[in-house]
């Protein structure tokens, strides 16, 4: 594959850093990854390959001008074997300049000398960083007028040996680039790490209906730059500032990377209708924290799991329905107070089951093995004794059954938390008694000599 | 989704007579993949292995008659299997204690907790809300998919309040199971808990049981309630099978 460089120059050049992404950087990312721009003036890419794509070096150079003009900017294009011919002829040529591979010293030959000042325009760190290591000397390049040079051709004629007992490695590197060869290679530089959109509304908005078109907008751009970067959203922070010149700000953190911009909106959506701002919206930022992608391997054979993003959109859909604090995963509480119950996120694991292979054997439980339905409330209940005994049991709620006690076995003593200050602290008498119709964990509180119904067996 | 895969795989080496290597996964798809086990060996058997997978089944029973042991259990097979499983409690009663002890992988299991509410002296107004965000999130739990069981947990409701759903809300809950709006609810086993029957789907079956407790110890140290003597009741669109003793 013939190796190609394109160089594109703005006519009119913006020196300062944008706040935003250089807008030259997004024209040269819709060609390449691999790009090195120098501010907002001029952006050098690797077009390598992308003849098979495109076609030959002028159709390329015609389709960046193209681009350019739609976006509304005004360019020159060269495109050239190497880096440092490509950079010379954009800065010293109009239009569109083509160098074939391996005609670069013909191309530049009849190039003033003073085009070599090009390779001087702008800070020294900047041109480093795209490979162009020197600024060239101006000194050098009065000598080499004075010797009668008008064009980098009269400079690439001469020996370089000469050159180089004349005026030292400055006058060699000149030579180099007027014979068209690079010092080093392009070093492209990385994507930007920050994923962040931004827009700022005409208008206000009051409801999420239109917000989830402007979402959609920023959404669509964060996905094609995480798909790029191969990196998904593990943390997705949407800000929100109002009309009351306030800012509502949320972070919500996903169980796996994603980028699906149609899941990441719907997230967004539905933590906002959970926690919808106060007041009109002007203006929606997405921050976007990031990690290296997820590698998914399917199996022919393996259980069929819900995906990460499906189990983060049905989790976010189920809070709104019933509350963030209500979904997620059972957890054993570390404590002998047989009410605790927490929830831990909803994550989904790979499917292999803890220990191992699974016999049908091993997935069976004990027929009759007891459970208990846990009341969250408990059921204040009237609890005649009988030698100590619980005899009969009348619940205060009217849908439970309540009677004479049939059998009943306990008590089993219970206390803890009596170090804290707060109400926790519980000390009780738990029974098991069953009555016509229902078995009931009875409770008996031994400070309040009430007696409850904690739970159902069942 | 694995058996679409496996039937591909199946005709491709089928056109090129290898297809006695999947000999042994045709008896997994076909045998225990399509159904999900209740995790009761003694109800596995009439039931054909277990619970229909994209069907709606109903567990029916008054107060402990086993019920919710039933529904554990059946979510127990499902989380040691490496499966994933839901719980929406419509007025929070699950007990994570039992559900461990029953054997389940508690971190594959997804529970929706309805209000705190005591079902029995609630107001009217509150279980029916209640009652309706936990239809919702049981046809969400069914459109996302991927889940080897979903139980709704009706159970201490008032038949009154269950019936003032609109009939539609069962037929729809039953389309999404059938992968009428899509293959999302195909390869789950959606289960109804309730003190009545509710509704079930044309392939589901309902399971009726009664239970009495079994006492063991004679002296008052050691009497205690050792297990529940369940019998359950098939009741299926094709048969209606006679009670079985499913416990001691």
């Amino acid at each position: 594959m013939t190796s190609l460089v394109a160089c594109v120059v703005r006519e009119s050049p913006n020196l300062r850093l944008p706040l935003n992404l250089p807008s030259l950087s997004n024209l040269a990312r819709l060609f390449s990854p691999r790009i090195a721009p120098w501010l907002d003036a001029a952006v050098v890419f690797d077009a390598s390959g992308l003849d098979r794509a495109i076609g030959p070096p002028d159709r390329i150079a015609s389709e960046v001008c193209r681009i350019a003009a739609e976006q509304g900017m005004a360019v020159r294009v060269a495109i050239a074997g190497r880096l440092t011919t490509a950079w010379t002829l954009a800065h010293a040529r109009r239009g569109v300049s083509i160098a074939r591979p391996g005609e670069e010293a013909a191309t530049l030959a009849s190039l003033p000398l003073d085009s070599l000042r090009s390779l001087g325009a702008g800070p020294l760190d900047s041109l480093r960083s795209l490979g162009l290591r020197f600024a060239p000397d101006l000194e050098c390049l009065e000598i080499l007028r004075r010797w009668g040079l008008t064009t980098l051709g009269d400079l690439a004629r001469l020996p370089r040996g000469e050159v180089h007992a004349r005026l030292g490695p400055d006058g060699v590197r000149l030579h180099q680039v007027a014979s068209g060869e690079d010092e080093c290679p392009l070093a492209p530089v990385d994507e930007p790490t920050r994923f962040h959109e931004r827009s700022e509304l005409e208008w206000p908005i009051d409801s999420l209906e239109p917000l989830a078109f402007v979402l959609s907008r920023l959404c669509d751009a964060l996905e094609g730059r995480l798909a790029r970067a191969d990196r998904g959203a593990v943390a997705i922070t949407t800000r929100l500032r109002l009309v009351t010149k306030t800012a509502h700000e949320r972070t919500l953190h996903v169980p796996a990377p994603m980028r699906d911009a149609r899941v990441i909106r719907t997230l967004i959506l539905l933590d906002l209708e959970s926690h919808p701002p106060g007041a009109g919206i002007d203006v929606v930022e997405i921050d976007l924290d990031v990690a290296p992608g997820r590698i998914v391997s399917g199996a022919l054979f393996d259980l069929t799991l819900p995906s990460p993003e499906d189990v983060a959109t049905l989790v976010a859909r189920l809070s709104a329905l019933v509350g963030e604090a209500r979904v997620g995963a059972p957890v054993l509480v570390d404590t002998f107070d047989t009410r605790a119950r927490a929830l831990a996120p909803f994550v989904v694991r790979d499917a292999r089951p803890a220990s191992g292979s699974v016999r049908d054997s091993d997935s069976r439980t004990d027929p009759g093995r007891l459970s208990v339905r846990r009341l969250p409330l408990p059921v204040a209940a009237r609890v005649t004794l009988e030698h100590g005994r619980p005899a009969r049991v009348q619940p205060s709620a009217r849908g439970l059954v309540g009677g004479p006690v049939t059998q009943c076995a306990g008590p089993w003593r219970s206390s803890g938390a009596w170090w804290t200050l707060d109400r926790r602290a519980w000390d009780r008498d738990e029974w098991d008694v069953e009555l016509p119709g229902a078995v009931y964990r009875l409770a008996h509180d031994r400070a309040s000599g009430s007696w409850s119904i904690d739970a159902v067996v069942d | 989704m694995p058996s679409l895969a496996i039937e591909r795989l199946e005709s491709a080496l089928q056109a090129r007579h290898f297809d006695h290597t999947l000999a042994s996964h045709r008896r997994f798809v076909e045998g225990v993949a399509r159904v999900a086990p209740t995790g009761w060996a003694s109800l596995d058997a009439p039931l054909g292995g277990g619970w229909a997978r994209g069907e709606l089944s109903e567990i029916v029973g008054a107060r402990s008659s086993g019920r919710t042991g039933l529904a554990l259990a059946t979510l127990a097979a499902a989380t040691r299997r490496g499966e994933v499983a839901a719980y929406v409690d419509a007025v929070d009663r699950l007990d994570p204690v039992s559900a461990a002890a029953a054997g389940m992988d508690l971190s594959r299991l997804l529970w929706i907790r309805g209000p705190a509410l005591t079902a029995e002296q609630a107001r009217p107004a509150a279980i029916d809300d209640a009652v309706s965000k936990a239809v919702r999130a049981f046809d969400l739990v069914l459109r996302a998919g991927g889940f080897a069981v979903a139980v709704l947990d009706l159970a201490d409701i008032s038949p009154r309040v269950i019936r003032a759903l609109p009939p539609a809300t069962w037929m729809r809950l039953a389309r999404v199971m059938d992968g009428a709006t899509g293959t999302a609810g195909r390869d789950t086993a959606g289960l109804i808990l309730g003190d009545a029957p509710v509704s079930r789907s044309a392939g589901g079956v309902s399971v009726r049981l009664t239970a009495t407790g079994v006492w063991a110890g004679q002296s008052p140290q050691q009497h205690r309630l050792a297990r529940l003597a369940i019998r359950a009741e098939i009741v299926s669109a094709r048969h209606i099978q006679g009670a079985l003793r499913v416990g001691a």
